[in-house]
């Protein structure tokens, strides 16, 4: 492996790299070395067109374009040099000459890159007064996207991404020189699945979602790590939230799994969280407190023990492992066959988007359920996790116990009813379509009285007087259970897992 | 494009290690058949070389002598560059265009006229300079450059 030095600290690098991405394998990146970028992008063919990442490369006269030179081994690289800065100045002074300077009213001001590299690496001051070239402000570039004209700085990023990720190539730099211009092909839209990822990638304030626009400045935000739960691609998002309320998704990286994008309507589902929400608890389409309908719950399925009554659970695709694992322990326990599941299913595309429409199918096949949208017949006590399967398939059951978060007909006809936290309201774990187990953190706080499915069928087995089962629980502990006892989750717990989660033995 | 377009451009092909070469050549074809090189045809380009749509609208908009819509019959490019300018260029484009009665990159209602400015012809030997269809005219002064205007048909 060839070893490269930047600034005295020695690296060993992969093969046949360019010095950024190079670091960039490494991990280090703006974290621990620092080449400011602009065009440059890790999943993006390479561009050299900002010249922001000018290094010295010992043995070459001229400076080096960090982003497009390749690494050869033994090669010496400094990024503090005088001669360094002073062309980051110069480019930085370049790229602002035609910016209209308003971050006031800029939605990017606080993650622009323009401004922390002109912090960073720019001069105090403009040394021009001319006038700034004429350019288009708020232009609407489709559904989903405004763009600034004014603001761009031709990095050729949103460009790239049109026509190297969704194929649809619908924005060029048109003209030439001083009068180029971001446009969109004459009579053409932004228009395709993965549209708002441009507005990501693009370093400055020109490309934003019509979504996210000045909804709030983004220091007043927290930035969750969570998983998209709208196909079994899992992609790996943040919540950015602020009081108690979530403001968007962003993508989070994950070369294994959907590298630095999603789908916009992935994107867009935060919006679905607190749509219909159950919230009240019911038993006999009566509401009552959340105590007495897990006491309800727990006697129901007492009494179908005690009676010989069959029980049968069906199983969510859409709730965690650890929900599910706790409902495995529960139909165990009271001699119950292994839950089944339905998925829903839709289109899928060659990217990221998965046909099934759930983020956990895989999660409940490793456990043992089966995906069955059959009816289970007539029984006694169902315990059924949200709403995919069909409501005519349980019309045999007796007691319909139903653990949702929506308030679906079926929470209508369900005999005793416990509103469920969202995903984003807990904490835990999906494995995704192809068994990578991925954890996603609590974002929003309930505003109603709502458990995780885990911790109510936790309950409910307590109340039922199953052996050896209480009422106390803690995620953690079932995660740490169901990696000992279920093949394939060997080491595999909400405590060993990183943000990039794991694949199943 | 007509087929006979196409054709000479797919003549081209060989000439070139990549396809895409042969792009600027093929543009020019077009621009002669129609006059200019429209969104649609840039369409018809790209599907020709196997590119986006784009990509021959970046090289299309790159160039000056490159039209993306309609031109006047006749075209006149007055040269401002510096020498030119200094013998009078800029006046007399000023009074072109109110002999004309359009600015500067417009064509006159009519159809008969695209009058726009130009950087150095390498003539500035003889400057002031125009281009008219191709042909310059040197040595200009205001009279002399409207005389020649209106000629054209
Ligand atoms: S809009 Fe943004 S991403 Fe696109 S070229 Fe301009 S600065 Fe780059
Ligand atoms: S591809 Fe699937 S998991 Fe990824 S963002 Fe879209 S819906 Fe969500
Ligand atoms: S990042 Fe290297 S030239 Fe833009
Ligand atoms: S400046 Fe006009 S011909 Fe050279």
């Amino acid at each position: 492996m060839p070893t490269l030095t930047i600034d005295g600290t020695e690296y060993e690098v992969a093969e046949g790299r360019m010095i950024l991405q190079a670091i960039d394998d490494l991990g280090l990146l703006m974290s621990g070395v620092d080449i400011p970028h602009y065009c440059w992008h890790p999943k993006l063919s390479i561009d050299g067109s900002c010249r922001m990442c000018q290094v010295e490369v010992e043995g070459m006269p001229k400076l080096q374009i960090a982003c497009n030179t390749l690494v050869t081994d033994g090669m010496v690289v400094r990024t503090d040099v005088e001669r360094v800065k002073k062309a980051q100045r110069g480019v930085m002074e370049l790229l602002l000459i035609n910016h209209p300077l308003d971050c006031p009213i800029c939605d990017q001001a606080g993650e622009c890159t323009l401004q922390d590299y002109a912090f960073d690496y720019g001069m105090p001051g403009a040394r021009t007064e001319e006038p700034r070239r004429p350019a288009k402000k708020a232009m609407d570039l489709g559904p989903t996207i405004v763009f600034d004209q004014e603001r761009c700085i031709l990095c050729r990023r949103c460009v790239r991404f049109c026509r190297e990720i969704p194929k649809t190539g619908e924005l060029g730099v048109f003209a030439r020189g001083d009068h180029s211009l971001l446009e969109l092909f004459p009579g053409t839209e932004l228009d395709n699945p993965y549209s708002m990822n441009v507005a990501d990638i693009c370093p400055v304030g020109a490309l934003t979602t019509k979504d996210f626009r000045f909804k709030i400045r983004v220091w007043f935000l927290d930035d969750v790590e969570s998983i998209c739960n709208q196909c079994s691609n899992g992609c790996n998002i943040y919540a950015s939230r602020s009081n108690n309320r979530i403001y968007r998704y962003l993508p989070r990286r994950n070369d294994s799994v959907n590298d630095t994008w999603i789908c916009d309507h992935g994107r867009l589902s935060y919006q679905l969280i607190m749509e219909n929400r159950l919230t009240e608890p019911r038993v006999s389409r009566r509401g009552t407190s959340y105590a007495d309908a897990v006491r309800a719950a727990g006697d129901a399925v007492r009494a179908a023990r005690e009676s010989g009554g069959s029980i049968v659970g069906v199983a969510s695709p859409f709730v965690g492992n650890e929900d599910l694992f706790v409902l495995k322990q529960l139909l165990e326990a009271v001699g119950a066959p292994a839950a089944t599941f339905a998925v829903p299913r839709g289109e899928s595309d060659e990217l990221l988007v998965k046909t099934e429409k759930a983020p956990n199918a895989s999660g409940a096949r490793a456990l043992g359920f089966e995906e069955s949208d059959a009816s289970p017949g007539a029984v006694a006590v169902a315990l059924v996790l949200g709403h995919t399967l069909a409501e005519e398939c349980l019309k045999g059951v007796e007691t319909l116990i139903l653990l949702d978060t929506e308030n679906c007909s079926l929470a209508e006809r369900a005999d005793i009813v416990l509103p469920a936290r969202s995903f984003a309201e807990k904490e835990g774990s999906f494995t995704n379509h192809a068994k990578r187990v991925q954890r996603f953190r609590p974002i929003l706080e309930p505003t109603f009285e709502a458990l995780s499915e885990g911790e109510i069928l936790q309950r409910i087995g307590a109340a039922a007087g199953l052996t050896g089962w209480t009422a106390s629980y803690d995620v953690h502990e079932v995660s740490k259970r169901l990696s000992e006892t279920v093949a394939g989750f060997d080491g595999i717990n909400l405590d060993s897992l990183d943000d990039q989660g794991c694949e199943l033995a | 494009m007509s087929p006979e377009t196409q054709r000479k451009i797919e003549a081209l092909f060989p000439r070139y290690p990549e396809k895409r070469g042969a792009l600027l050549p093929a543009i020019y074809l077009v621009q002669a058949e129609k006059g200019y090189v429209g969104p649609q045809d840039a369409r018809a380009l790209a599907e020709l070389f196997g590119l986006e749509p784009v990509d021959v609208w970046e090289v299309l908009t790159f160039y000056n002598m490159f039209y993306t819509s309609a031109q006047g019959r006749h075209h006149v490019y007055v040269c401002t560059n510096l020498p030119c300018s200094l013998r009078g260029a800029r006046t007399l484009l000023k009074e072109l265009e109110s002999h004309l009665g359009i600015r500067c990159g417009q064509t006159t209602p009519d159809g008969r006229v695209t009058l726009a400015h130009e950087e150095c012809l390498g003539s500035c030997g003889t400057a002031p300079v125009m281009r008219v269809d191709g042909e310059y005219v040197e040595n200009l002064d205001l009279s002399e450059a409207k005389r020649v205007v209106d000629s054209l048909e």
